[in-house]
């Protein structure tokens, strides 16, 4: 079979996925609306259950809080196959970084950044953002540092070990709040009721706000590990 | 029915992408792309026309969009940027061993 024929094959084959999906969607019942079900459930008793504003932090880190710690599982899984595979040689080495200009211009911008990350993670049960969303913004910073100064400045200032630590550590947090729902409240990953306070404070919506700031360093170390273990041995040595 | 369009034609192109270009790293684009159509799709059909499903302090809100879909999206996020940085690791790796990301490149190479 020469390439001419397999090429036009798989495009028959695209083509008619195509018209299959096409013809699925026409068939497809318009959607039933939030009445019944899940959804009609959270929105009229998520505020009341959780003391959350936000229902997608409800949903994420109260009704579903088991499936976020099997998510950040995965995100563990990730970073240690990846550091697993990409750790013959640990010597980080890289460029120079950028000109002086942009050295100093980042050099004032970055505490706003990083407050920014901090809001986003704090704030996660009072307005959009939460864990995830933070830590990638926290993430940003360390990608930043070793784009413009150069990949063995953030190295030294925040070594692999700090963020070993700090990713292992909010995966800690995440399961010690899950025991302390065993213990206080009977299952696993229970919101604390002690700590509700009144809705619309920041330290309110029971144990919302601390399993959001375990998520947000876990997935900030573990993205700054992934992106230190991918630019490793890209560039050569020269200091 | 516009976004089931859209959905099919960036579905269709990440379909595309994965198993006709030969570059391993456009594979890994076009799983993403099918992902992001996936993740648009569900989107789009859990906005009724309400507001996003965040209570505001002194506001009354009687409508909201479904909560669900979004918690389900952020989740389904989060493991396609982690299989992403998974697959371009090992192509990484394989490049490293082989010289190339060349799919019909490498077919040749076991002998």
């Amino acid at each position: 079979m020469n390439k001419l024929m397999k090429k036009s094959l798989i495009m028959t084959i695209l083509i008619a996925t195509t018209f299959a999906l096409y013809e699925n969607f026409a068939l497809m019942p318009e959607y039933q609306g939030l009445d019944v079900g899940i959804s009609d459930y959270i929105i009229n008793s998520g505020l009341q259950d959780t003391g959350s504003l936000n229902l997608i932090t409800a949903v994420l880190y109260d009704y579903r809080a088991f499936d976020s710690l099997g998510e950040s599982t995965v995100i563990f899984g990730a970073v240690s196959g990846i550091v697993l595979i990409l750790s013959r040689k640990m010597l980080p080495v890289s460029s120079k970084g950028l000109s002086f200009i942009v050295k100093r211009s980042l050099g004032i911008m970055t505490p706003f950044i990083a407050l920014f990350g901090f809001y986003v993670i704090t704030h996660g049960h009072l307005t959009p953002g939460g864990g995830f969303q933070g830590g990638v913004i926290l993430a940003a910073i360390s990608i930043i540092f070793s784009i413009v100064y150069g990949s063995a400045f953030d190295y030294r200032r925040y070594s692999p070990q700090t963020k070993t630590a700090l990713e292992t550590g909010g995966a800690l947090t995440f399961l010690g709040l899950g025991l302390a729902g065993i213990v206080m409240e009977g299952a696993f990953l229970h919101n604390l009721g002690f700590l509700t306070a009144e809705t619309g404070t920041l330290i309110s919506a029971g144990s919302i706000p601390y399993v959001n700031l375990g998520v947000g360093f876990k997935v900030g170390a573990g993205l700054a590990i992934i992106f230190y273990s991918m630019i490793q041995k890209t560039f050569e040595e020269d200091f | 029915m516009f976004n089931n369009l859209i959905f099919i034609i960036l579905f269709m192109l990440g379909f595309y992408a994965l198993i006709m270009k030969t570059n391993l790293i456009k594979n890994v684009i076009g799983l993403n792309l099918m992902e992001a159509a996936v993740f648009f799709w569900v989107i789009s059909f859990s906005d009724i026309g309400g507001e996003v499903s965040i209570y505001k302090l002194g506001e009354e809100i009687t409508k909201f969009n479904d909560p669900v879909p979004q918690a389900l999206t952020l989740t389904g996020i989060v493991i396609g940027a982690s299989t992403a940085a998974l697959l371009l690791t090992l192509i990484i790796e394989l490049n490293k061993f082989t010289g190339t990301i060349d799919r019909d490149e490498l077919e040749g190479l076991n002998d």
